[in-house]
């Protein structure tokens, strides 16, 4: 009896500790003179400790959601988390400033020829490797046929490079080149298309196409752990498991980049590393696809650590439309119109993402033209069952949503299923996945549809900021991302067109034809898009130069970013 | 004595084989393919085959559990599947001295705690005191590292908050790194140790022997010295073998939220990825951990207590 | 794990006592804790299965305007993130968590204790395969195996058999590492009573081994095996816990203690009572299990220790 009131005693006195602190708000500065400006101001950003861990010469930067990178090798990048280190290690003949358009980088200027399918790039003058060693246009012809070389193993290369001419004979093996690239001379390249792409440029943004010095990837196995190339920074130690730490690049092309030191550092657990931000251990914490964990959001609102985008990207839920009961155009969108997309992201998500009525997400280039959207109608949605067959919800399978366990997908899940319940009268199961179980499964639906899975819960960011990689290259009857096989003639045919209107001049007609297409897609439930994350990360204030895009955190010009 | 060991070497290896055997068979047989969830979404058919080769899947079941023992027995684990061209071995080789060592620290740092307290307890048996650390041992060792952990974290921060210097968070690399884990894990096993040696002191305090030397009017701190506690750590000794499991292994929690590079984070993760490989490797090393340690826990049984048979 | 070491103390004691002790129930109603605690486990029990009927919300009701609020009239013990009523959600959780530990005991004891039986009793051969048996399982790391079973087949059977099955599969793999104790345990004692004098006779005056099986040492190991049972309750649920931090627990809308507490975690900041419900729920089903089996460990001993 004692013995359970001295434990009952421990944890009451646990819980007035916990309850006693106060978690978050305006933290008052007990430090000593450096920082006694920031006490003054009405909202203080989070204390970095005097003299404490935040070195002067180093940029802390978090990676979430993983505990190592597989591999920084730019023909085939993984996560995200891998793309943000190979994006300062590694750069390509194009790259994306912030605002999201093209700029030279490799490349000091390019031409295309007048039916779209010609590229020459010139390359800039100086341009050289980490080491010292001179670019020349065959390093990227090197680059470029290694990405797309069997044994290279780029899942994704293949795919995105398709349409340069002489690509899929290397892919196949049956070609040691693609003959539409070429070095015309050392500062010349040129690439052949087998027809004209509005987006090929934007393309070039994704690291496939990055330089990388063919000595080095010949020295060994172990190339990548003392990897460098054309971007701000180099590899100078990759302790696994823990962090990859870089060092400045002295012959980046810009001049020298103004933060000598840049620690990337893996968490796997979002919750630890921003316990880690909290007590001065990080600078940047949060990403796109991990951003700060909702829970924390509304004590830190108001801090100017806290930073917010909305991001090029949108969660949605995709159908199997060769699988019942999702077959049936009516059943997809009985269950759309069932959906309380304002209720999910103000209430559930408290307010930090973006309700979605449209595939594009919020910004992209393209959503300038309006659409008109599923809005929450539940006797609507009742209507479109009864339609289907099914009134009342009789007659219907055993219906079974799948979702990757990252992030609030467990959380929206629930939330949308009391939605259905409630609004539409059908009881549907959840099911969870580790991420890359659940990708697999996508992958089942695409080759065996009936094996596959009914509906999914998924999020589509962009590969480069472009209305076609969200509508063909999802949507698309023929595309290997339209995992559940949507149909629509009449949407095939529009995107066919806008996608080949490569003529700058022409850029109006493109977003009108996109425009219909997204419209039919959106009438036809391709996709049922939620919303739109917003991409919340924690940045200290002493660094500046860094800009908040929907794609990330960009750096405008690497030599201007500085620690104070 | 030799024949003992003959035994036990035996038995080991068995246990050994039979634990590569069973998380092979459950590799294989499971239900999934590792190469489709290594290519992820995007995928090919040449990328795949060309994959699968490379692994050695495109072998029947039981050759491939041939080719690896026979790889195994002289050390090498393979490739994982999904930390590209690293081996097993050097992944276990990263992970298990950290492990080991925190978990080492966390036992060493438990039984200094707990014994004295197991027998302060022991000795004033029935008292408020007793009860309270009772209550207190068990208490806990029932809070899940998940619940400690953020709790641990959230005085840390008020710490810091105040101005006062503070452990880091989480993280690896200096030695303030290892405090908190090392906290963590221990205050789950002083629990019960403390129980253990107070049960365990309990016991011998009553037994025939320690009476008799009371009654020859022997000194109390020499009756416990002398006699008490040679007999009432033995089952301490037992312990370690298990113990040693369940802080390497058991530790994974600690080692994920705090960020620790450790084997049983690698191990976790693995099974989560479906990296058989590295499943199967991390496995039978920690299995050859454990029948060590329970082997050495049985020698030293004997070498304190002569009058107990080293059983096989 | 841990609390299995301490049982290995606690249960050689037990086995000095080979007499199936009558009054047993008595010695037990003479611990205060061990009383207590059965009352509050058979609370605790009853609560689960009657309450929701009494209180009456569904614990999958979700509110979405009311959202990790504190306690209240209406939600005594406050809502989660889903607005969801914690006090109902507690129910359904003990339900699960409760129910996921007798699944494991059960399937201990159906499959350590006859195991066990036979390698004491046959010894020889039997004795060493069942040994070798459970060494296998028990010499694999912690909750590993749980944990890959549970991750390897998890979604196959959820998918096929429905979220029961998934129950199942859960408290399946966790006793995959919990029965080569039970056995060991039983095999021990069985050992101990094979050569005791009341067996002996029996088998001079050739009563079949059924009938000494069933008659002689069964009645006396049943003990043992309720306390052990009793005992590993704790590991049953803090292993399902455990599961549920990976994801690989009972899954969506379905929730366990575990489950609860590793939801709730992210805002221990905002809503720590969320938190320290099913924590404390769990430390007192802790508390109250291991005093219960240290009491029915203390009532076999006929010296009152």
């Amino acid at each position: 009896m004692r013995s359970t009131i001295g434990v009952l005693g421990l944890l009451a006195v646990l819980m007035l500790a916990a309850c006693g602190t106060p978690a978050g708000g305006p933290a008052t500065s007990a430090t000593a003179a450096p920082a006694a400006t920031t006490a003054l101001a009405p909202a203080t950003a989070m204390p970095s400790p005097v003299g404490g861990n935040a070195p002067a010469d180093t940029l802390r930067w978090s990676l979430e959601g993983v505990s190592d990178l597989s591999s920084i090798d730019p023909a085939k990048p993984g996560d995200a988390p891998t793309i943000t280190a190979i994006n300062l290690i590694f750069a390509g003949l194009i790259r994306l400033d912030e605002k999201l358009e093209v700029q030279p980088d490799g490349a000091s200027g390019w031409q295309v020829s007048a039916d779209g399918t010609t590229y020459s790039f010139t390359i800039r003058d100086g341009l050289a490797f980490a080491d010292g060693t001179p670019v020349t246009a065959g390093d990227f012809v090197y680059a470029i046929n290694r990405a797309l070389a069997p044994e290279t193993a780029s899942y994704g290369a293949p795919f995105q490079l398709g349409h340069i001419i002489g690509a899929q004979d290397v892919v196949d093996g049956k070609a040691k080149q693609a003959s539409g690239v070429r070095a015309v001379d050392d500062k010349t390249l040129e690439i052949k298309l087998d027809g004209p792409l509005a987006y090929f440029l934007s393309q070039l943004s994704y690291p496939f196409t990055f330089v990388v010095p063919k000595k080095l990837v010949d020295s060994g196995v172990k190339w990548e752990e003392q990897s460098y190339g054309t971007g701000p920074y180099r590899v100078k130690e990759w302790k696994h498991g823990q962090a990859l730490t870089l060092i400045a690049n002295e012959k980046y092309w810009r001049g020298k980049p103004g933060i000598p030191n840049i620690t990337l550092v893996f968490n796997k657990d979002s919750e630890t590393a921003y316990q880690l931000y909290q007590t001065g251990e990080l600078d940047i914490m949060g990403s796109q696809q991990n951003p700060v964990p909702a829970a924390h959001i509304a004590e830190l609102q108001s801090l100017p650590d806290f930073k917010s985008a909305a991001s090029l990207a949108t969660r949605f839920i995709g159908f199997n439309n060769l699988k019942p009961p999702f077959d049936n155009v009516d059943v997809r969108r009985a269950f759309a119109l069932a959906v309380d997309k304002k209720a999910l992201s103000d209430q559930v998500l408290a307010g930090q993402v973006v309700a979605a009525d449209r595939i594009l997400p919020a910004g992209l280039l393209g959503t300038q033209l309006p659409i008109s959207g599923l809005a929450l109608d539940p006797a609507a949605a009742k209507a479109a069952l009864a339609q289907a067959g099914f009134a009342d919800g009789k007659g219907l399978p055993e219906i079974t949503l799948a979702y990757g366990q990252e992030g609030d997908n467990e959380t929206v899940a629930q939330a949308i299923q009391s939605m259905w319940e409630q609004n539409l009268g059908v009881k549907v199961k959840l099911q969870s996945f580790e991420l890359a179980t659940f990708s697999k499964n996508l992958d089942t639906t695409f080759k065996t549809p009936a094996q596959g899975l009914q509906f999914w819960l998924s999020i589509w960011g962009a590969d480069y900021p472009d209305p076609q990689n969200f509508l063909s290259q999802q949507l698309h009857s023929d595309t290997a991302n339209n995992n559940g096989h949507f149909a629509d003639p009449q949407f095939d045919k529009l995107v066919d067109e806008a996608d080949r209107l490569g003529d700058r001049a022409q850029i109006e007609r493109r977003l009108q034809l996109y425009n219909q297409a997204e419209q039919i897609a959106i009438d036809k439930v391709g996709w049922l898009p939620l919303y739109y994350p917003k991409f919340n990360i924690l940045l200290r204030p002493r660094v500046s130069g860094l800009a908040v895009t929907p794609n990330g955190l960009v750096a405008p010009d690497w030599t201007k970013v500085t620690l104070k | 004595m030799l024949r003992f060991f003959t035994r036990r070497g035996i038995s080991m290896v068995f246990v050994l084989f039979s634990l590569t055997f069973l998380t092979f068979m459950i590799g294989h047989l499971a239900p999934g393919d590792p190469i489709l969830v290594l290519m992820g979404p995007r995928q090919d058919t040449e990328t795949y085959a060309h994959l699968r080769h490379l692994y050695g899947l495109d072998q029947p079941l039981l050759t491939q559990y041939i080719n690896y023992v026979a790889l195994l027995v002289r050390g090498d684990f393979g490739l994982s599947f999904s930390y590209e061209g690293r081996t097993v071995r050097e992944l276990i080789a990263q992970g298990l001295p950290i492990s080991f060592g925190v978990g080492g620290l966390a036992l060493l740092v438990s039984l200094i705690v707990g014994v004295p307290l197991g027998m302060f307890a022991a000795l004033r048996d029935g008292t408020l005191a007793d009860r309270g650390l009772v209550a207190l041992a068990l208490g806990l060792y029932s809070i899940p590292s998940f619940v400690l952990i953020p709790l641990i974290w959230m005085a840390n921060l008020a710490i810091f908050r105040a101005g006062y210097p503070n452990l880091p968070q989480a993280g690896w690399g200096t030695p303030s790194h290892i405090v908190l884990p090392v906290l963590v894990l221990a205050a789950a096993n002083v629990g019960y140790i403390t129980q253990l040696t107070r049960a365990s002191m309990l016991e011998v305090l009553r037994d025939d022997y320690v009476r008799t030397a009371r009654a020859k009017g022997l000194l109390e701190r020499t009756v416990i010295v002398r006699h008490v506690l040679r007999n009432a750590l033995l089952p301490l000794i037992t312990l370690l073998g298990p113990t040693t499991a369940f802080l390497v292994t058991g530790a994974f929690v600690v080692e994920v939220l705090f960020n620790i590079p450790g084997i049983g984070r690698i191990a976790v993760e693995a099974v989560g990825r479906r990296d058989y490989p590295v499943i199967q490797g991390t496995t039978v090393i920690l299995g050859i951990a454990v029948v060590i340690m329970n082997l050495i826990s049985d020698l030293l049984y004997h070498v304190f207590d002569p009058r107990i048979q080293l059983t096989e | 794990m841990a609390q299995q070491i301490l049982n290995l103390e606690t249960i050689e004691n037990t086995v000095r006592d080979e007499r199936h002790a009558p009054g047993f129930f008595r010695r037990l109603a003479r611990s205060r804790t061990a009383l207590v605690s059965l009352t509050f486990i058979i609370a605790i029990m009853l609560a689960a299965l009657i309450g929701p009927l009494i209180y009456g919300v569904d614990p999958t009701h979700t509110d979405f305007t009311s959202i990790n609020a504190p306690p209240s009239l209406a939600h005594p013990f406050g809502t989660d993130r889903l607005g969801h009523d914690t006090l109902a959600r507690l129910f359904a959780a003990l339900r699960v968590s409760l129910l996921v530990a007798a699944v494991v005991e059960t399937i201990n004891i159906l499959v350590g204790a006859p195991l066990g039986l036979l390698a004491g009793y046959f010894g020889g051969g039997i004795d060493i395969l069942i040994s070798r048996l459970a060494d296998m399982f028990f010499a694999f790391p912690g909750l590993l195996l749980a944990i890959l079973v549970a991750a390897v087949f998890g979604q196959a059977v959820t998918e096929q058999y429905g979220s029961t099955a998934r129950l199942v599969l859960v408290a399946g793999s966790l006793s995959l590492v919990g029965w080569p104790l039970m056995a060991r345990y039983v095999r021990g004692q069985v050992l101990s009573l094979r050569e005791r004098d009341f067996v002996l006779a029996a088998r001079a005056i050739g009563q079949s081994q059924r009938g000494i099986l069933q008659r002689h040492i069964l009645p006396n190991v049943a003990g043992l095996v309720i306390t052990a049972a009793t005992l590993d309750v704790v590991n049953a649920i803090v292993g399902e816990a455990t599961l549920s931090l990976l994801g690989l627990g009972i899954q969506a809308p379905a929730t366990s203690i575990g489950k609860m507490i590793v939801e709730a975690t992210p805002f221990l900041a905002q809503n720590p009572f969320l938190v320290f419900v099913p924590s404390i729920t769990l430390t007192l089903l802790v508390l109250a299990f291991s005093f219960l089996g240290d009491g029915m460990r203390r009532a076999f001993d006929p010296t009152g220790r």
